[in-house]
């Protein structure tokens, strides 16, 4: 359970590839916490647009 | 007969809400847990590959996000099999919840693997059978949820875009064995096959427990679009009142 990289400066530069790397890993857990997010923002839309129905046909 | 309950249940929007709003925080929180670890031992823990050094790190981006891509895509296909065969509303509501979430995720394996293809194969794209049959994959998603957008009766757009789903199915062995049946420069699978995977522990462990991370986040996001879904459809329904206020 020790970590790879001696310093900060070797972990980002990936043995050169840290220009694929970082946004490769950017771009996939941007769209993990993108996603997680759009579904709730659509069931907070449904709820909403529900309570709306009901508040104008009781 | 009571082995038939549970189809029924399933087949029941209040009680697939109800199975949703409980079990959507213990997916969505064990999924964070595990990704968060997962990352860790892959970005940090792991030994770098004698061949890539650390560029071989994207297999922790790369592998479960195109391994999530074709396994949403089967549950959306089965999901409107089973919404065509038994004529199940929440059947069709939850292949309606995949695709948006499949389509982002091919985009993703897409866009990761551009990112390794580049330093490995010194191209971004190259037409290769794995990526064209992954591209296909896209197109698929972009049908099924233009097909929906494109038909305003609700009934029919389900059963139009239900058939696109089970007949586009047969993409995904495609994409799975490109790298077998055809000369691609695509590596053939390290994790998925029988027998011993050619990968050092330190290095594989991260790698499963993104896969169980990814299939749980995508267990929760899909919940959570079900949900809206139902709110939606069920919108004249007696439980909707109950759920809501």
């Amino acid at each position: 359970m020790t970590p790879w990289f001696s310093t900060l400066s070797e972990f980002f530069a990936m043995s050169g590839y840290g220009k694929y790397v970082w946004p490769s890993f950017v771009l996939g857990f941007g769209a993990v916490l993108l996603n997680a997010w759009l579904a709730s923002r659509a069931l907070a839309e449904a709820r909403a647009q529900a309570r709306r129905r009901l508040e104008m046909n009781p | 007969m009571a082995t038939w309950t549970w189809f029924h249940r399933l087949a029941s929007p209040p009680h697939v809400y109800a199975f949703a709003q409980r079990w959507t925080r213990w997916f969505g929180g064990f999924a964070a847990v595990a990704m968060i670890v997962a990352l860790v031992g892959g970005l940090v823990l792991a030994p770098p590959d004698y061949q890539q050094k650390d560029a071989f790190r994207m297999v922790y981006v790369h592998a479960p996000t195109a391994w999530l891509s074709l396994m949403i895509y089967t549950t959306m296909a089965v999901a409107a099999a089973v919404a065509l065969i038994w004529r199940m509303k929440v059947a069709h509501a939850a292949a309606a919840a995949c695709a948006p979430v499949g389509a982002w995720f091919t985009v993703v394996a897409l866009g990761t693997g551009m990112l390794w293809g580049k330093p490995m194969w010194g191209a971004y794209w190259v037409w290769d059978p794995r990526l064209t049959s992954e591209l296909i994959l896209l197109f698929l998603y972009l049908g099924y949820m233009g097909l929906r957008a494109g038909i305003e009766d609700p009934s029919k757009a389900d059963r139009a875009s239900a058939v696109l789903a089970v007949v586009g199915v047969v993409n995904v062995p495609i994409i799975k064995y490109s790298v077998e049946w055809w000369n691609s420069l695509h590596q053939t699978p390290t994790v998925m096959q029988l027998g011993k995977p050619k990968m050092d522990f330190d290095m594989l462990w991260p790698l499963l427990l993104m896969f169980l991370a990814f299939a749980l986040y995508f267990i929760a996001v899909l919940l959570t679009r079900l949900r809206a879904e139902l709110l939606r459809r069920e919108r004249n329904a007696s439980w909707v009142r109950e759920v809501v206020t």
